[in-house]
């Protein structure tokens, strides 16, 4: 008779409780990842089939026009580094060091660094940030995780300079960090064109090189932490074709040539440009301005009395149309009485306060909460030429967010997420 | 010995009013302090940037001298100095397709002869500029309202002829132009020198160039005197023009692109070196010399201030302080000439 003792029983439960919980974690785990799978395979969906043709000749038009298919082409879709699975709830809080706002950061386990001194502790690091607008709330909060992580550890010396929106000053203060012999240079470029020159500088004085979110022109940069911009356009696209299979658009656009622009405004397209039912009534670029899709958001409610959707690149032109369409009293004058839909990007608190009281209808979520993981990866880079540990990949794929709507909803396989299920927000809080 | 009879009188005033030049010490103490306190400061990597970073806005300041000479104000040169380089590149990639060439490759690169573009951005700017003088001096229109409305249009004409997107320019004579050096001097910084002792040779050295001075003085004087104001004025603007071709040529070189957007907000550096340097914004007092010191002293200051690591807004404030005070100086100075 096989005897079993009590101890050898607990081991068998605990066994087998870890076996049963595997699947269970592995199913979890699979599914969570799928959120940027589904998404990326959405993305090539929508893709293949804008490549073969578009329909819709308005939209079709718009995307010849602004030549989106160099910019979408170029831009990298893919996997993510070291095979990270983000799942909601990951990442750190703190308090942002120049925005002074409660933060929870989403990716800070992502290619993660351990807290205390990096590489060679008898070394002070000196590394660069330069970024444009300390006074643009997005921008800040990128500034604010980029600083949190160089503060977590204490061999590392961190400058944080504002280009103020002037791509040549930018260029003149990494000119001037290659004459200092910083250790690793990471920066927020606004536009691709003029920043590749000053980063091929940077690369050829051996200064290893990070962007964040936005690219630039350069080949030799060492390493590109890239945010979802495809992932963004392709969602608002998907609501819309889901809310509404017809409508008449206007468009509040970042600027021409700016990887933000390009990216979500001809995902946006590609995902609407075989439904025959959409229209384009307006086109504007404001450019991040508030109040400038303010303006144009008036001008438009002056101009058509049919407006259906409005399309926002970025969250500000979402608060500013939503302003204009407010002030204008024509919420709801849509054709058939409707209300006009405001596609957003960015999660702001504010944007998701509009969303919790139905005034926006959807937000992609963009964070800037990426600024830590430009800090690590030129970290490594900086590691790896010394041969201390080996260099993170060129690419840098941040994790495709699932968009944030009123209330749950399943849009082409991807589960929306409510505001209230999302606390990685950016921004001062609003109040209601 | 004959040389030194005949040089030292006229080298030896000019050496002194250097020293008494309140300038010239403020420059040399930024450069002492910024070599006592980093070892960064007096390097032949930083000096290298400190001459680019001079090349392009010293350029815009030169020809914004000129026309403060005249008792007038150019605020269109940043707009003009992107402008011209984009209508090279466009008027050249419709050329391209008429010679059976596509000078236009993927990804908007300009592949066709770059001397053309330069050519015809030069010109751009020399004919943009000499509108602007047209307007002023012909339609009496106010300087301030001439060249705003010219840096608004073309600004605009920038979006239109690009739609908005960035021609690369890679070509190696113009990636010369912008990163080649020559004896350790940055290209872009001798163009900038050769362009100063050309304005240095025709404002100081011929009748026609003292005209701006008499015309900024007292331009009814001038006109009674028998100067043909107006053309002198059209020629100061022409000249502006140039100068911001010029610059817009170096500057788009060391970017290897031309975008839209670029240097907004240029025109007023190129006023505040100009004041610096002594101009008067009443006419009649300035010269191209002055102009570069002024854009020394800037931008030495500046860099200094980059090389600290101070913050953009606090270099911004210090900007407006030091203008402040040039300003006060200059009105002293002349209240002080006047009495």
């Amino acid at each position: 008779m096989l005897k079993l003792s009590r101890r050898h029983l607990l081991k068998t439960a605990a066994t087998l409780t870890v076996l049963a919980a595997a699947p269970l974690a592995i199913a979890r785990a699979a599914a969570e990842e799928s959120v940027h799978s589904v998404i990326n395979a959405l993305i090539k969906k929508y893709s293949d089939e804008a490549r073969a043709g578009m329909s819709n000749g308005d939209v079709s038009a718009l995307f010849e026009k602004d030549g989106f298919r160099d910019y979408l082409d170029a831009y990298p879709v893919g996997d993510l580094a070291g095979g990270f699975v983000w799942k909601p709830g990951m990442g750190a809080s703190f308090v942002g060091p120049y925005s002074k706002l409660q933060i929870k950061s989403p990716f800070t386990d992502y290619l993660p660094l351990t807290e205390g001194p990096v590489l060679d502790h008898s070394k002070k690091y000196r590394i660069g940030l330069v970024f444009h607008g300390f006074n643009h709330p997005w921008l800040i909060s990128l500034a604010d995780t980029a600083a949190w992580e160089a503060a977590r550890h204490p061999n590392i010396e961190l400058e944080v300079i504002d280009a103020e929106f002037d791509d040549n000053k930018m260029g003149q203060v990494i000119d001037t960090w290659i004459a200092k012999q910083y250790d690793g240079i990471v920066l927020w470029p606004n536009r691709e064109a003029p920043m590749g020159p000053p980063v091929d500088r940077a690369i050829a004085a051996g200064i290893p090189v990070v962007s964040l979110d936005r690219r630039t022109s350069s080949e030799q940069i060492s390493s590109e932490v890239l945010g979802n911009f495809y992932a963004n356009g392709l969602q608002q696209g998907l609501y819309l074709k889901h809310a509404a299979p017809e409508g008449n658009i206007i468009f509040n656009r970042k600027d021409l040539g700016s990887t933000a622009d390009s990216i979500r405004t001809g995902a946006f397209l590609e995902a609407i440009g075989n439904t025959p039912g959409y229209k384009v009534l307006a086109n504007y670029h404001t450019n991040s301005q508030r109040t400038l899709a303010f303006k144009s958001t008036a001008d438009a409610m002056q101009a058509f009395h049919d407006i259906s959707v409005s399309f926002n690149t970025g969250g500000e032109e979402a608060m500013g149309a939503l302003d204009a369409i407010r002030e204008a009293n024509r919420l709801n004058s849509a054709p058939g009485g409707k209300k006009i839909m405001i596609l957003a990007n960015d999660d702001a608190r504010e944007v998701l306060k509009e969303i919790r009281s139905g005034n926006i209808e959807m937000v992609s979520p963009y964070t800037p909460l990426i600024g830590d993981i430009g800090i690590r990866a030129v970290v490594m880079h900086i590691g790896a030429k010394a041969g201390l540990n080996e260099a993170p990949p060129k690419l840098i794929m941040t994790p495709n967010l699932p968009m944030i709507t009123k209330e749950k909803m399943n849009i082409e396989g991807i589960e929306t997420l409510t505001p209230d299920e999302w606390p990685y927000a950016y921004g001062p809080e609003v109040a209601g | 010995m004959t040389v030194l009879e005949f040089s030292t009188p006229r080298v030896a005033p000019f050496l002194l009013g250097l020293l008494r030049d309140p300038i010239i010490w403020l420059i040399l103490l930024i450069f002492a302090v910024g070599t006592l306190t980093s070892e960064y400061y007096f390097t032949a990597l930083n000096i290298e940037n400190l001459m680019r970073s001079i090349a392009v806005i010293g350029l815009l300041s030169l020809g914004m001298t000129v026309v403060l000479l005249t008792g007038r104000i150019d605020l269109s040169v940043a707009a003009l100095m992107i402008f011209s380089v984009i209508v090279g590149v466009v008027v050249m990639t419709e050329i391209g397709p008429m010679l059976g060439s596509r000078w236009l490759v993927r990804g908007n690169t300009y592949a066709g002869p770059i001397v053309p573009v330069i050519l015809i951005a030069l010109a751009t700017g020399i004919a943009v500029g000499a509108l602007n003088g047209i307007g002023v001096a012909y339609f009496k229109v106010a300087s301030f309202i001439m060249t705003l409305v010219s840096l608004t249009a073309l600004r605009g004409f920038n979006y239109v002829l690009t739609n908005g997107h960035p021609y690369y320019l890679k070509a190696p004579f113009y990636s010369w132009i912008g990163d080649s050096k020559m004896v350790g001097i940055p290209i872009s910084f001798v163009i900038f020198l050769l362009v100063l002792l050309a304005l240095m040779g025709f404002i100081h050295g011929t009748m026609r160039g003292g005209r701006f001075y008499a015309i900024g003085g007292n331009e009814k004087a001038a006109l009674y005197a028998g100067i043909k104001t107006q053309r002198y004025v059209v020629l100061a603007y022409a000249i502006s023009g140039l100068c911001a071709a010029i610059a817009g040529i170096i500057f788009t070189a060391r970017l290897k692109s031309v975008d839209a957007p670029l240097a907004a907000g240029y025109e007023l550096t190129a006023i505040a070196i100009a004041v610096i340097g002594g101009s008067a914004l009443a006419g009649g007092v300035g010269s191209p010399w002055r102009t570069l010191l002024g854009s020394v002293a800037f931008a030495a200051g500046l860099n200094l201030l980059a090389i600290w690591g101070v913050g953009t807004w606090y270099q911004n404030l210090a900007i407006g302080v030091v203008l402040i005070i040039s300003v006060g100086l200059s009105q002293m100075s002349r209240k002080k000439t006047q009495a």
